[in-house]
């Protein structure tokens, strides 16, 4: 294992990408944190464990909101595992509102601020009618772009608002989330009466930008391509067309294409498995709980193996959430 | 005018005395003479009734008369009488008088007879304070008044007369036998300001109940009372209710109050003022319960008011002022109420029957005292009203121990917002049915919160969510919907991370198994995958808790800062002595065929002389051995 680190490290500039001394970093942080947890478990077994989910992108389930936004591939990541858990609902083709898909995502990350799905049903809802439901899919491709570019979507806010104003857009702008400037009025009107702003004008302050701009931000081709097709651009209207845009999905990589976002066939068997389970299990509703009726402890059924019978003693500690099928 | 009666008449006035009439009066009247023999005993006392007089004749050198009789006569007016000074006594019953003028002189006048008459209207009594006997029954009374300067009079008798109401009575401080017998009385009033009244007689009036005899409780002095012939009286608890009004009394219409009797009208009166004080304490009781409700929904408005998001409708938090205190009387009037067992201003915890309900935050203390094992076993619902979800989430699992038999919870106004907070329900570990009202909590209007509910709560087993059974359907939908977050969720998040998310029993479970299988490192997927069977179903769900708050404090949050920066310079430190341990590594490797090939070749060249290298070795051996 140690090797395998040894390797990443050497390969500095790779290093840097993938932000190898960040997850060390957190590794030992949360190995410090819960000490006793973890000795137990074995510490070269949990570098090993650690260091596979960072791989595999399992490692932002149940973190917390700082550690998921850190680095773009923990933000994929987290984009990812968002799609593979609620595809069900959006395959069920409920519309939901915004407040419930904050909620959603608090399952997994319990301070994940609504600020940020605020911002993204923003985009979905072109910035109007705020408590609109929208659609699976539509929330979590904007999500994807408003979560993983949302530095690079502040400075161009900005920028945006800069060109309304009618700054000239020559000026090198610098991009700071607090630059508005006082100007005269009569610039802003005329602004104003054509909707957005001038597609070319926009485009090449978005690539100075991007210049030296240290945070993620989608391809200048793509934004390119995205400019060219209108003559004038609003903010929103350039932001749903970057969602919008295929190969700037593909380039993020955490999801499909849109036609295939709710396709997976090996999650729906497990859930038919899930189902089945359930289905035939004996605690159903109407039959057992009679009120009063304190449960009995449990007694280990004689035909289990010793292995079980060990289990379950560990069960009966105090923990009656569970509701193993075959025991009933 | 009949003279021939009076020439009967027969004075009987002392012995021997005669007195002889005339009949020549210049006005007419007859005046009475006595001898001048007898002027020396001046009479004391002149009977002239039953002589069909239609006036009172003026009597002269009458002035040491004490008693003057004129019953039975015709009389329409008392004339004539005012020089009488000293008559004590005088009878003018059953005449014709319908005004009482002309005895305002008679100063020293002791006992007045008017009885019989056809008086209307007391009057010219103001000088007569040494009256002691006033008689004026059989009249047309219909008020009683004029009567305040008789300080001495001691017994009035104003029956059968047309008197509706017994007031006017103040002023007579002597006043011991009142009869008012055979008038039209309805209510009594004032007769607790007469001090020394004993008797009251008020047979055969209107008297309907004791209320309109509500100041006779208060005399002291009255023992004796009539009210037979009353309506009162015809009443079932009619002599009771006699004795609790009089408590003192000793002879109720003309009968004797036995001791017996008395004592049990003494104990239903301890009862009566027993049971209104219990009633005036629960009223009491009520408001307070009240007023404790309403300002625990005062109290919630503003904490709800500051909680509120900015995104949500505006629209919420200005209704809700108006909306809430007014709907919780409604609500509150319906509640029964039941044994009250902490009450603040702010805060009620009452007992229903099987209901506990609690109100406000300072409520929640209630559910740490000492529960008595049969009370705590008969509580099977438990309510929340007006507290916050989170504050609640620390004593959910107490209360399952605390309470046994629960099987119902109830939340109504307690700002549940969020999916995460309806997993903080599972540490009730069992429960039958679950209301959380729409009222207050916004997480129902999220479409999906009732299906993560069974869903997460599946081991529950849940009868009704919001009174709504929860069907195979809604299980199954339930599943299909979280299903593979719950899956996800339990396979794929590595074990160390899992560690430290579960509660203490399934963790040490998780250890045991760790240890017992020996797994070396690098778990391979489908390992990985395995996480969810070896700990049972319930894994899944039981990874979504809603922790209680308290675990981020401000020291811990500095401390924890201070060591990540410490940590980051010795990681720094750790990485650059491991990447110039590898780089030494590297280039040791790359240099080394051409060290080693120079390594060969030097020994070669040193090895190419045989004897001579013998020879040097030896050598070299030797010094060494010095």
């Amino acid at each position: 294992m140690l090797k395998n680190s040894l390797q990443l490290l050497t390969l500095s500039p790779l290093a840097a990408e993938t932000n190898v001394l960040f997850y060390l970093n957190d590794a030992v942080t949360q190995l410090l944190e819960h000490k006793e947890e973890y000795t137990q478990f074995g510490i070269v077994r949990y570098f090993a464990e650690y260091f596979s989910s960072v791989k595999n992108g399992n490692h932002v389930l149940f973190r917390e909101f700082g550690y998921i936004k850190a680095t773009a591939h923990n933000r994929a990541s987290f984009i990812r595992v968002l799609w593979r858990c609620f595809r069900q609902i959006g395959k069920n083709g409920d519309l939901l509102a915004m407040l419930e898909y904050s909620s959603l995502l608090q399952l997994l990350c319990p301070d994940f601020p609504v600020e940020m799905v605020q911002h993204a049903a923003r985009i979905v809802l072109m910035d109007d009618a705020m408590d609109c439901l929208m659609s699976f899919s539509d929330f979590l491709f904007s999500f994807q772009i408003q979560f993983y570019f949302e530095e690079f979507l502040e400075s161009i806010a900005a920028i945006y608002q800069d060109l309304l104003s009618g700054k000239s857009p020559n000026t090198v702008i610098v991009p700071t989330s607090t630059s508005v400037e006082q100007l005269p009025q009569v610039a802003t009107e005329e602004t104003e009466a054509q909707e957005g702003v001038d597609s070319s004008v926009f485009g090449e302050c978005i690539e100075v930008l991007c210049e030296r701009f240290k945070h993620n931000h989608p391809s200048t081709s793509a934004i390119r391509e995205v400019l060219e097709l209108t003559q004038r651009v609003t903010f929103y209207g350039f932001v749903m067309a970057l969602v919008r845009h295929e190969g700037i999905n593909q380039d993020i990589g955490a999801l499909p294409n849109k036609s295939e976002l709710l396709i997976d066939p090996e999650m729906d068997q497990e859930v038919e498995k899930l189902i089945a389970q359930i289905a035939i299990s004996p605690t159903s509703n109407s039959s057992s709980s009679v009120p009063g009726h304190k449960e009995p402890p449990r007694k280990a059924s004689p035909r289990k193996s010793l292995h079980h019978r060990k289990r379950i003693e560990m069960e009966s500690d105090g923990s009656t959430e569970e509701t193993d099928s075959s025991e009933n | 005018m009949k003279n021939a009666f009076l020439n009967k008449c027969v004075f009987v006035t002392g012995p021997g005395d005669a007195i002889t009439l005339s009949e020549n009066s210049p006005s007419g009247f007859p005046i009475a003479f006595r001898s001048c023999d007898d002027c020396a005993l001046s009479p004391e006392r002149i009977d002239l009734d039953r002589r069909c007089l239609e006036e009172c004749h003026l009597l002269e050198g009458m002035g040491r008369l004490r008693l003057l009789n004129f019953q039975h006569n015709l009389i329409t007016h008392i004339h004539n009488l005012s020089h009488l000074r000293h008559l004590a006594f005088l009878d003018l019953y059953d005449n014709h008088i319908s005004q009482m003028s002309g005895i305002s002189a008679l100063a020293s006048l002791r006992v007045l007879m008017l009885g019989k008459n056809r008086i209307q209207r007391t009057c010219s009594l103001d000088n007569l304070t040494k009256l002691d006997i006033l008689d004026l029954h059989g009249n047309q009374i219909s008020q009683i008044g004029n009567l305040s300067h008789l300080s001495e009079l001691r017994v009035l008798n104003l029956a059968g007369n047309c008197i509706s109401r017994v007031d006017n009575l103040q002023g007579l401080d002597s006043l011991t036998e009142l009869n008012l017998r055979r008038n039209c009385i309805s209510t009594v009033t004032e007769v607790d300001q007469l001090p020394c009244l004993q008797r009251l007689f008020l047979s055969c009036n209107s008297i309907t109940s004791f209320d309109e005899l509500a100041c006779l409780g208060e005399s002291c002095s009255l023992y004796e009372l009539t009210l037979d012939g009353n309506p009162v009286a015809l009443e079932t608890w009619y002599k009771q209710a006699a004795l609790r009004c009089v408590l003192q009394l000793r002879q109720l219409d003309m009968k004797r109050v036995t001791e017996e009797e008395r004592r049990m009208a003494c104990v239903m009166a301890r009862k009566e003022d027993e049971k209104k004080r219990e009633s005036h304490k629960q009223a009491m009781h009520k408001e307070k319960r009240r007023l404790a409700i309403r300002n625990a929904a005062l109290q919630w408005e503003g904490v709800r008011a500051c909680l509120e998001h900015p995104a949500q409708n505006g629209a919420k938090e200005e209704v809700s002022p108006e909306a809430s205190p007014a709907h919780s009387p409604a609500q509150t009037n319906g509640l029964g109420g039941g044994a009250s067992l902490s009450l603040s201003d702010s805060h009620l915890a009452e007992l229903d029957g099987e209901t506990l309900r609690l109100f406000g935050l300072g409520a929640l203390e209630a559910l740490e005292r000492g529960w008595g094992v049969q009370t705590a076993g008969a509580v099977t619902v438990i309510a929340f009203r007006y507290i916050h979800f989170d504050a609640i989430v620390p004593t959910l699992p107490r209360i399952r121990v605390k309470f046994p038999n629960l099987s119902h919870l109830i939340f109504l106004e307690t700002n549940v917002s969020r999916l995460p907070q309806l997993a903080a329900l599972a540490q009730v570990r069992r429960l039958d049915q679950l209301t959380i009202h729409p009222e207050g909590n916004p997480v129902v209007s999220l479409s999906l919160w009732r299906s993560f509910l069974i869903y997460r709560l599946h081991h529950f087993n849940l009868h009704k969510i919001n009174n709504l059974e929860v069907t195979m359907n809604d299980v199954i939908s339930a599943e299909r919907l979280f299903g593979t977050l719950g899956h996800i969720a339990a396979t794929e998040t590595p074990r160390c991370r899992l560690l430290v998310l579960l509660e203490e029993s399934r963790k040490r479970q998780l250890q045991f198994l760790l240890e017992g299988r020996g797994r070396r490192a690098g778990l391979s997927p489908e390992e990985l995958r395995d996480n969810g069977k070896l700990l049972g179903e319930g894994l899944s769900r039981a990874l979504f808790n809603y922790p209680s708050r308290d675990c981020c404090s401000e020291g811990a949050m500095e401390s924890s800062s201070e060591r990540r920066a410490v940590m980051e310079q010795y990681i720094q430190a750790q990485v650059q002595r491991a990447s110039d341990t590898n780089l030494k590594g590297e280039s040791l490797h790359k240099l080394w065929p051409s060290m080693f090939m120079e390594m060969v070749r030097d020994y070669v060249l040193e090895m190419r002389d045989r004897p001579t290298f013998r020879q040097a070795c030896l050598n070299r051996l030797s010094t060494q051995g010095k």
